[in-house]
């Protein structure tokens, strides 16, 4: 994850507190989520960012896990094209994983 | 007593700067741990301190590598590390060089430890096996606690002056190092007993890997020969007689360059082989058998290539060591394009 957006993350867990913050991922392959989902919860593994050594331990979902929640009309126009393509069942397992080791808060799904 | 000192080097993503946008950022001194350092310090214990971190742009030191080296040094220097630690570099190009080159240097000016991580088949891996006790790490930062834990157990072996087990033991890339041991059974049995699990497909570990060549790919192909300006360079040790620059008949650690301007044949009262790896006998009694400069030379006449480049450079390719291969072979391709040579020919013995 980017530096910039590490810092928007780490911003909006500071303002609204982790209790009240919930991260949704878009990545489309496995190894990129598993080090997007760890980043928000035990820290940044590669320590290069301003997540490096902190653990906001937020709850972390792949989009693909919440499709029950979305609208199915705007599903349609933004995710159902990638769902035909990707690793649905690689990206929602690799999330649950780390959410499952080190999110705090945690809403079933 | 106090901590012992650690300083370590990283580039400006891992300092949190920025991308290659920032590349070219100049070396920056932090008091304190940074980036990974911070599982560096988490690693190393209470016993140890880093108390200083060197930022630098990968860009920076690629293009300035003296003077950047230079000033890097200045900075360790001020805060006195008993052990120093660079990256890890994964498999970034740039980055892990300046660490390979920053370690090498603190290494050979403070006397003390200088440890890196750099995956295994990164360029800075080959530079710098036998130099440096390089920690392997996986090829892209999401092996950055592995690649850490690594960097420490190696640093920490160093620093006790303890020996160092196996390279796939203690996780660091070969040095290139051999030493006699002893076991138990004779090298014939255990050749059988390796080649029997060999044909069950079952796996084993040899005693004598091969070593990698690089695999080159081929240059683009040359439209129009008549066009074409037609280098020679060789390994088969073709010498002027007498072999004026000593290019040895085993184990070059030169390569000589050599006039053929005027000259339309190689005869044996002007040219020899310096080769000492083969019968030299018919090389010796005409050396265009090696270096074909009479057949170019009737291509040139019949406009079949555009020219002969008129200087050949030579080496021997008896036992000579990649690494003095290859650099012999990237100084005189620069040579060649130089002089504006569109095409070698590389002949053997």
């Amino acid at each position: 994850m980017d530096l910039e957006n590490q810092n928007r993350v780490k911003e909006i867990a500071e303002t609204y507190g982790v209790e009240n913050v919930v991260v949704v991922l878009g990545n489309l392959d496995p190894g990129g989520a598993e080090v997007f989902a760890e980043t928000v919860t035990k820290g940044d593994p590669t320590y290069a960012g301003p997540l490096a050594g902190v653990s906001l331990e937020l709850p972390v979902y792949h989009i693909f896990e919440l499709k029950e929640e979305v609208d199915k009309d705007i599903w349609q126009d933004n995710v159902a094209m990638m769902e035909l393509v990707l690793d649905v069942e690689g990206l929602i397992s690799t999330v649950k994983n780390i959410r499952n080791i080190y999110s705090k808060n945690i809403i079933p799904v | 007593m106090g901590k012992y000192r650690v300083v370590h080097y990283i580039n400006q993503f891992f300092g949190g700067i920025g991308g290659e946008d920032k590349a070219g950022l100049l070396p920056q001194v932090r008091s304190g741990k940074a980036g990974p350092g911070i599982a560096l310090q988490n690693y190393l214990g209470e016993e140890f301190e880093i108390v200083a971190t060197i930022v630098c742009g990968d860009n920076y030191f690629a293009e300035n590598t003296v003077k950047a080296t230079s000033e890097i040094l200045n900075m360790i220097k001020e805060y006195k590390p008993d052990i120093f630690f660079a990256g890890p570099a994964f498999n970034a190009g740039r980055y892990g060089i300046a660490c390979g080159a920053i370690c090498e240097t603190v290494q050979e000016t403070f006397k003390i430890p200088a440890v890196m991580g750099v995956y295994p088949g990164s360029p800075a891996a080959d530079m710098y096996a036998r130099v440096l006790t390089l920690a392997a790490t996986a090829d892209s930062a999401r092996g950055m606690e592995e690649a850490i834990k690594r960097m420490v157990y190696i640093g920490l072996k160093l620093f006790r002056n303890e020996s160092l087990a196996d390279p796939e033991v203690d996780n660091y890339i070969p040095r290139g190092i051999r030493k006699n041991i002893l076991l138990p059974d004779i090298g014939a049995k255990r050749a059988v007993e390796m080649l029997v699990k060999k044909l069950k497909g079952e796996s084993f570990i040899t005693e004598y890997p091969m070593p990698v060549f690089d695999r080159v790919p081929p240059a683009h192909p040359i439209i129009d020969l008549s066009q074409a300006v037609i280098g020679l360079t060789g390994c088969g040790g073709i010498v002027p007689k007498g072999n004026p620059d000593r290019v040895e008949a085993s184990s070059a650690t030169k390569y000589g360059t050599y006039s053929i301007a005027g000259i339309d044949n190689l005869t044996g009262d002007q040219f020899e082989s310096a080769h000492g790896g083969y019968d030299t006998t018919y090389a010796n009694e005409d050396p265009d058998r090696v270096l074909p400069v009479d057949v170019l030379r009737e291509m040139e006449k019949e406009g079949k290539i555009k020219k002969l480049h008129d200087i050949f450079y030579s080496t021997v390719g008896n036992g000579t060591s990649v690494d003095n291969a290859r650099k012999y072979g990237q100084e005189i391709a620069q040579k060649f394009k130089d002089s504006a040579v569109n095409a070698v020919i590389v002949t053997s013995t």
